[in-house]
């Protein structure tokens, strides 16, 4: 038994049987059909699906684990992994300790019966004794801060107590290791405060806690250590400022990319040079001239995610089919809400052909995702290109808010008196 | 199976709690509560007795009190097997987010139903007291008796609910086979009345017709079961249990994937 880890993963992949997932349950009868026609079981060759692949890592011994993941990347997986609910496909999983999983609040409730007799089944379940319960009853009760209600039947509560109590009995199990999915958020305010102080006691008290949560700041501020799950494939490891940092820049890249392919796969209306556009599409115009290559640079090639000081090129390729008049170019910023940020124009040359390039030497927004249009056509009315909503960027900035992040300056100097 | 009747053990509290709240929950809200426990086997009781005892009358003497003595029994088994085949496969919620040994979930179901049973005897002995037939020193063996089907039960409970995490339409298959089971089982009848040809074979291929005319041998006819029989079935038993238990050690994953 090793002293210092408390959870240990080798290797770990577990793949499931796609017909484990879509539910495809075998009937006795088509079973039978097929034996009576000497048929063979049909293999389907790509039928499983891989929800964590080759994932090592090791929980120390006292230590807060912190896990992050978009949904399905394999967080629940892992948990349910280490608590044995699944079995790895191959690979090792090492647990030193009494083990506690908080995979789902009040597992086993009976809605008729009371918050109490719920307590002893739930209890239970979670790996206590009946004595460990008597002894925890009154406290239990009193976290979850039901009152009389404990002896009224569950169905009669409101989602809120009921999790209340669930989170209750959660808690006052003592395990050596404690695995929590995501329900710290339980509960209104005043609870979920009384929630995060009954984990910083696990904490203080020593115990292991393998923590899956979509807050980032919970995470850094609660956590020694994070990993990162993405598909599951282990993306980063370690201290978890430096796993959140990661996991930011490539959530808000792929926010970039959702945006851009929602708006790529609306229809682009092609509308002719003469009468307004019919139905407000994402691009439209006489197409007389035409922006292509537009691209979204920062100091080093293309990117979409920025930070506020970072700087900022917009590049772009003009071409004219045909004599259009006094060309000019419109571009307008506006966050994924919808606020206008910024917009200016410029006039294009008479050429058959330019690149164009925009360049902001601090790009100077804050935290937020934004588009940015362009329109090409001329000040008489003339459309011939506009761009709506095809280009996206994002900016990731923790220590300010708002649109705006100019460039500033304190002073501050003890005066006396 | 060593390994799983000691999970079984560690266990123990909950499958007591479990059994405990089932047996609860079945007449909670209803107004006569825990009473329906004796309530239901007494109007069993009046609806066999007006059937065989007024409208068609049997030869076979008490005949109200010897149908009682074989179906009590027989509900066990029935109901166990009966609600069993889906126990697993119904608690999703439970099996996918807690660690605990699946047998649990079966288990709870022949423990209710058999402590249902325990609770309709006291009415079975009343009923024969009535007619004058009170349990002598034959009624040793009945904790014998018992402990087989305990076994037989909990094995074809197992199997059944085991098979049909993969298998759904078992659920539906059993509830017919059970029927059909029941009336190939001197439950009704007294094993004389199948054909001398086929009787041995009768009772040997059907371990529940063993179980039950010992029952009848011991509290209605007062001789001692038949021990060559019943041995024959109590070592089928501990076998079909460890194949069962051997089942579940093979699948436990599986069945957290699968339903």
């Amino acid at each position: 038994m090793s002293a210092s880890e408390a959870i240990v993963l080798t290797d770990v992949s577990k793949s499931f049987r796609k017909s484990t997932i879509r539910k495809e349950h075998t009937t006795l009868k088509s079973e039978l059909v097929r034996w009576l026609k000497r048929q063979k079981r049909p293999e389907a060759p790509s039928a499983v699906i891989p929800a964590l692949r080759n994932v090592s890592l090791s929980v120390p011994r006292g230590k807060t684990f912190g896990l992050v993941g978009r949904n399905g990347s394999g967080k629940s997986t892992l948990l349910k992994l280490v608590t044995g609910i699944y079995a790895p496909t191959s690979g090792t999983v090492e647990v030193h300790g009494r083990i506690s999983a908080l995979l789902e609040l009040g597992a086993g409730f009976h809605p008729d019966f009371s918050g109490r007799e719920n307590i002893f089944v739930n209890g239970i379940i979670l790996g206590m004794s009946r004595r460990e319960i008597r002894a925890r009853l009154e406290e239990i009760i009193e976290f979850s801060e039901l009152g009389d209600f404990i002896d009224e039947p569950v169905r009669t509560y409101s989602s809120g107590m009921y999790a209340r109590l669930a989170f209750a009995v959660a808690t006052h199990v003592d395990p050596e290791i404690l695995l929590i999915d995501e329900i710290l958020s339980v509960g209104d305010e005043h609870f979920g405060r009384k929630s995060t102080a009954k984990m910083e006691e696990f904490r203080n008290a020593g115990k292991t806690i393998l923590l899956v949560t979509h807050d980032l700041n919970t995470l850094q501020r609660r956590c020694d250590q994070a990993a990162w799950l993405d598909a599951g494939v282990l993306r980063a490891l370690g201290n978890p400022v430096d796993v959140v940092a990661a996991y930011r820049a490539a959530v808000a890249e792929a926010e970039v990319v959702a945006m851009e392919q929602h708006v790529a796969r609306a229809p682009v209306a092609v509308q002719p040079r003469s009468g307004p556009p019919a139905e407000p599409g994402r691009r439209w115009g006489s197409f007389e001239a035409e922006l292509s290559g537009v691209e979204i640079h920062g100091p080093n090639g293309a990117q979409h995610v920025f930070s506020s000081d970072a700087p900022f090129r917009l590049l772009a390729r003009y071409h004219r089919y045909g004599p259009v008049e006094a060309p000019q170019l419109e571009l307008s910023i506006r966050t994924d809400g919808g606020t206008l940020v910024w917009s200016t124009s410029e006039k294009l040359p008479e050429a058959e052909a330019a690149s164009l390039a925009l360049e902001l030497p601090r790009l100077g927004l804050g935290d937020g995702n934004y588009l940015v249009d362009l329109s090409l056509g001329n000040a008489a009315g003339a459309v011939y290109d506009v761009h709506r909503g095809l280009h996206g960027f994002a900016v990731r900035a923790q220590d300010s808010g708002g649109l705006l992040a100019p460039v500033h300056r304190w002073s501050i100097e003890p005066t006396a008196g | 199976m060593i390994r799983n009747l000691r999970e079984l053990w560690q266990y123990r509290a909950l499958l007591w709690n479990l059994t405990q709240r089932e047996l609860k929950a079945r007449y909670r809200g209803s107004a006569l509560g825990f009473l329906w426990t004796f309530v239901n086997p007494l109007l069993l009781m009046a609806v066999y007795g007006l059937v065989f005892g007024i409208i068609q009358k049997s030869n076979i003497p008490h005949y109200t009190y010897f149908i009682f003595v074989g179906l009590l029994p027989w509900l066990w088994f029935a109901s166990s097997v009966g609600s069993g085949a889906s126990t697993i496969s119904d608690r999703r919620d439970l099996l996918t987010k807690v660690r605990f040994p699946a047998q649990v979930l079966p288990t709870t179901v022949v423990g209710t139903n058999l402590i249902n049973y325990l609770l309709s005897l006291p009415l079975m002995v009343g009923l024969g007291g009535l007619v004058g037939i009170w349990p002598d020193v034959h009624a040793l063996a009945f904790p014998l008796v018992l402990l087989v089907q305990l076994v037989f039960t909990l094995g074809v409970t197992f199997v059944v609910s085991a098979l049909n995490v993969r298998f759904r339409d078992l659920q539906h298959i059993v509830a017919n086979v059970l029927t059909l089971w029941f009336f190939v089982t001197p439950v009704l009848y007294i094993p004389n009345a199948v054909p001398e040809a086929v009787r041995r074979l009768y009772l040997i291929a059907n371990p529940m017709a063993v179980i039950i005319t010992s029952y009848q041998g011991i509290f209605y006819e007062h001789r001692w079961p038949h021990w060559r029989g019943l041995t024959i079935v109590a070592f089928g038993s501990v076998v079909l249990l460890a194949l069962a238990a051997q089942v579940f050690e093979s699948r436990r994953e599986e069945f957290a994937e699968l339903i």
